[in-house]
């Protein structure tokens, strides 16, 4: 039944270029799909792990600026008289690049998630994407500072045999994000369903006992972590490489307040949360600006959140299942994890 | 069944007749700039200025017998919003031509988009020399790079006698490329040129850096941001005792603010203006200036801010003259246009030539820079 | 050497307002538990209620102070009774979360209704400063230092001598004690909120006219204040006064010799210096509120 609905809800979306012609609204579709991407990859964190990381957007930031830099080439000086210069490589290295090294900084944050937890660590965690942002801004030779990277290449895919497609239209572009996007959530999807995402949840709901059977904290939020930044920064280096400018703006605090709404309107814990929740935050302020101004707008979207935060606090994804599971009187199956002995032996070994 | 099919293609025929018709009315002219963030001040000032001239336009009887319609987009003072409001005013609201986008960073931002969708901008501020050098034929400029700056100052330098000069400026295009192209020239005339301090266009607090220009041995400082900044370095400058001569360039100043904040801690600060709304027989065009400033006034706005406002009031202008010569709102008739069109703006003749590689050029106006200097809370041209 | 006597003046005055910042936060923060986004909303608020007072209403400024610092006290007192109250008991992501929802919404707002472009406050202080020797400082600044350090005072003797404040560190150490003792805790967070939201507010309405005023010039403010709680140790006055400073002098000889652009990050770096290395802050003895 699941499958099925997932299966829809990719087909529905790749037909949308289709029928859908306005270039405005396919950019705000693409814009919006990337940060479904990342929105899910908070998830991870924020909704399977119960880790506050307000410091998302930094893994994002860094995909895009690794991305960017990789295609453009650098040349900046190091301290003690040493210069970086590198080439520029192709697009496509700097997609990988780009989670490579976002998932590496998702490992430091891991790490840090063991020494400080719970207030520390979100304030921690936005420390962390500011101080990013500062260095951004002030590491002018490597990153161009305040007047940012501009004329990024598309990102160019060599298909054997047929040459080298390089995506620059709209409708090129949507069906990459579409792709990656739909990688990110069977990824997820399969990591929360296994072992791994037992232990997960198992820490989320109760550390004290999760430990006692034997899981270690420190290898589940870690890799947590780091799965979740990969994620973030893939999402970063299509956003680099569709709107082909990054400035250091890229990390503002507001942006992980955008993912953050995204997760907890549509779900957080929820696999298809993140979707619902980007959806409706993506497409909404286009289809506002006519009549609210952005100003306006984040009055309300503010609104939003803490009253789904009093009203619905698990979001709408989940408070509809629980309505359909009421009214077809099924189990529930994303409820809290029942640990059986059998379980944590076989963690154990 | 059949009613539904009825009222849908009537519904769909009447939405497009009105939007149609409402299209067809006026002649949109897209405007890109800051209204909040660091610049904010002075893209409101620009934004004021071009809607009198709008205003102005349509009391005539508009252009091609339709109205213009000014559509105002907020940047952010931000490059990648200033980009994201380009695409929008040219693929949502179809623009055929855009005023903008205040800063030279900005204006940078756009430019590609301007390429990939072939329609024109207007460039009524920015002063970076990349702006009109890298090859963009979209880009037609009003306001002066800052190596024209520096060449109006290089006959002032001497009567001067800049001896060693240091430099406070804002930390980007605008700022970083000012202090390069007046360092060219001044060290060219055998000046010595100190230190080269930075502030980020978002920063409040420069006491560190003028602290450290407090102890240098220069007699001069040059100082190149908006005039939210300068306000807040020349309060910061008198609290900290700082007694060097300040010149300041850009074309953002706001000598009545200045006057106005720090009080006698202005006299004797020099600032290169491309404007004199304070003398309006010395402009090029008295009648005009007199008319700019009066309606401005008019409206109830900070006199201050003519000082700035007036390039959003020639921008637009300069969009419709281009217009009208071109006879449709389309972007390859207007932009083939821009290059035939000769008029009279606040600060000198407009008329664009070419700048840049070969082939690629965009339009540069040559506009007149004057320096004035206050002195005992007024302002005078700097006699020398 | 004058150089660094007037990075030390800067640090001084500076390191006032910080404290007056720092202590509201750890107040609430430490009674409460409550990570406060709004904190900065707050300082942003004192700045708008100067700016309204003074320029609009023409008020004068001595008398604008107090009134900002009322407006604050009564802005935090309704967000804890419309936001907190009801929520008393979920979990401190929920609380976070609402905080920053609520920190969007209002600071949107100041946006929506004073718009973008930055405002100054007039003072009644001579622009030139007062000169010793080598160094100068405003008067302007003098007079924030001075109305900071009175705040300080203040706020201290309201926790160590009086009864609320006596009530307060008793809910500080163990809120289900000191509500069988009889205290009224539901009282005593609204209290703590409105206190520390007042500070905030009382820290903006002094440090606006020394700047600009616009709507997101708490962010940053808010995150200064966090980094000096952690600094100081969650609750502690002391630590957070002290923290103020430590954080003013970072910054300035942070930009005066390192580079001006990293000012700022001057904060967080500190945040995540201490959260690694010694995460109960630099007085971890004193854990106490006072």
């Amino acid at each position: 039944m699941r499958a099925g609905i997932a299966i829809l809800t990719v087909v529905a979306f790749a037909s949308v270029p289709l029928w859908l012609r306005d270039p405005y609204l396919m950019n705000a579709l693409i814009t919006t799909g990337i940060f479904i991407v990342g929105a899910m990859s908070l998830n991870l964190l924020l909704g399977f792990t119960g880790q506050l990381s307000l410091g998302h957007i930094a893994f994002f930031g860094i995909g895009a600026y690794v991305s960017a830099l990789t295609s453009l080439g650098f040349d900046a000086g190091l301290p003690f008289g040493f210069r970086m210069v590198h080439e520029p490589w192709p697009p496509i290295i700097g997609f990988v690049l780009a989670i490579i090294i976002a998932g590496f900084c998702g490992y430091l944050v891991g790490l840090l998630s063991f020494r400080v937890r719970g207030a520390y660590f979100v304030i921690v965690t936005i420390s962390f994407a500011e101080v990013v942002r500062l260095v951004a801004l002030n590491w002018v030779e490597l990153t161009q500072g305040p007047l940012a990277l501009t004329n990024i290449p598309s990102i160019t895919i060599g298909l054997p045999g047929l040459g080298d497609l390089t995506l620059r239209t709209k409708l090129q572009n949507y069906y990459l994000v579409l792709s990656v996007a739909v990688i990110a959530y069977v990824l997820i999807s399969r990591l929360v369903h296994s072992h791994f995402g037992r232990a997960m949840r198992g820490l989320m709901e109760n550390e004290t006992l999760a430990v006692s059977v034997g899981i270690d904290v420190t290898k589940t939020l870690t890799l947590a972590a780091v799965i979740s930044a990969g994620i973030a920064g893939a999402a970063g280096s299509l956003y680099a490489h569709y709107i082909r400018i990054i400035d250091p703006e890229v990390f503002a605090f507001i942006n992980t307040v955008t993912m953050v709404i995204m997760v907890i309107t549509g779900g957080k814990g929820s696999l298809a949360g993140p979707v619902v929740g980007g959806m409706i935050f993506g497409l909404l302020p286009v289809f506002l600006r006519p009549i609210m101004a952005p100003e306006a707008q984040w009055i309300a979207y503010g609104g939003v959140l803490i009253v789904i935060l009093f009203v619905l606090p698990r979001g709408i994804v989940r408070s509809l299942a629980q309505r359909f599971a009421k009214r077809r009187s099924r189990v529930e199956t994303v409820a809290p994890v029942a640990f059986s002995k059998r379980d944590a032996a076989k963690e154990h070994a | 069944m059949t009613r539904t099919f009825g009222i849908v293609p009537a519904i769909a025929l009447a939405a497009a007749f009105l939007g149609g018709a409402a299209n067809a009315q006026t002649i949109k002219i897209g405007v890109n700039e800051p209204l909040t963030g660091a610049f904010a001040a002075s893209g409101t000032y620009v934004v004021n200025g071009a809607k009198i001239a709008a205003d102005e336009i349509n009391a005539k009887g508009g252009i091609l017998g339709k109205k213009i319609e000014l559509v105002i987009e907020d940047n952010k003072s931000n490059p990648t919003e200033a980009a994201a409001v380009a695409e929008k005013l040219i693929t949502s609201d179809k623009v055929p031509v855009l005023m903008g986008a205040w800063g030279s960073s900005l204006t940078l931002a756009v430019m590609p988009k301007l390429m990939e969708y072939e329609v024109p901008m207007v460039v009524e501020t920015s002063s970076s020399g990349k702006i009109t050098t890298t090859g963009n034929p979209f880009i037609f400029r009003i306001s002066p790079p800052s190596a024209i700056e520096a060449a109006a100052f290089k006959g002032i330098v001497d009567k001067l006698e800049l001896k060693k000069v240091d430099f406070l400026v804002i930390n980007n295009d605008w700022g970083r490329g000012t202090a390069e192209d007046f360092s060219k020239m001044m060290k060219e005339k055998g000046i010595t040129v100190g230190a080269v301090e930075t502030m980020d266009q978002g920063a409040q607090d420069m006491s560190a850096q003028l602290s450290k220009l407090k102890g240098t041995d220069s007699e001069t400082i040059i100082v190149t941001t908006a005039v939210d900044q300068l306000t807040l370095i020349f309060k910061q400058a008198a609290a900290l005792g700082l007694k060097k001569r300040i010149i300041t360039t850009g074309g953002s100043q706001n000598p009545d603010q200045i006057i106005a904040q720090a009080g006698a801690a202005a006299n004797g600060t020099m600032h290169l203006t491309t404007f004199l709304p304070w003398f309006p027989d010395k402009t090029p065009n008295p009648e005009a200036t007199n008319y700019f400033i009066a309606e401005w006034k008019k409206r109830g706005f900070d006199f201050a801010g003519c000082t700035e406002s007036f390039r959003g009031y020639d921008g637009i202008r300069t969009a419709a003259a281009a217009i009208e010569k071109a006879g449709k709102a389309e972007p390859a008739a207007i932009k083939a246009a821009l290059w035939d069109i000769r008029i009279k703006g606040l600060n000198g003749d407009i008329v664009f030539k070419k700048s840049g590689p070969e082939g690629k050029e965009s339009g540069q106006s040559q506009p007149n820079v004057y320096l004035i200097e206050i002195t005992d809370g007024k302002i005078g041209m700097k006699t020398l | 050497m004058s150089e660094f006597l007037q990075h030390l003046i800067n640090m001084l005055v500076l390191g006032g307002t910080y404290a007056l910042l720092g202590i509201g936060l750890t107040l609430i923060f430490g009674i409460m538990n409550v990570v406060n986004f709004t904190h900065g909303v707050l300082y942003t608020f004192g700045a708008y209620i100067m700016f309204i007072v003074v320029h609009q209403l023409g008020v004068n400024f001595f008398l604008a102070l107090p009134l900002a610092v009322v407006a604050g006290w009564l802005l935090g007192a309704a967000i804890e009774l419309i936001l907190l109250r009801p929520l008393r008991g979920s979990d401190i992501d929920t609380t976070m979360l609402v905080m920053i929802g609520a920190w969007i919404a209002m600071q949107s707002g100041a946006l929506w209704i004073w718009g973008g472009v930055a405002k100054s406050v007039t003072t009644p202080f001579p622009e030139a400063p007062l000169v010793l020797g080598p160094v100068s400082v405003s008067w302007l600044r003098l007079f924030v230092l001075a109305a900071a350090a009175m705040l300080i005072v203040v706020t201290y003797l309201l926790i160590n001598r009086t009864k609320l404040g006596c009530a307060m560190r008793a809910t500080f150490q163990d809120h289900d004690t000191a509500s069988l003792m009889g205290v009224n805790v539901d009282m005593i967070y609204t209290s703590t909120f409105a206190i520390g939201s007042s500070l905030a507010a009382a820290a903006g309405a002094l440090l606006g006219p020394v700047y600009v005023i616009f709507p997101q010039m708490g962010d940053l403010a808010a995150v200064k204040a966090f980094a000096i709680v952690i600094l100081g140790g969650l609750g502690n006055i002391t630590g957070a006064v002290i923290g103020g400073f430590i954080l003013a002098l970072a910054e300035e000889l942070g930009a005066g010799y390192v580079s001006s652009g990293y000012r700022d990050a001057m904060g967080f770096l500190i945040i995540i210096a201490v959260l690694i290395f010694k995460p109960t802050g630099l007085f971890a003895r004193s854990e106490r509120v006072g």
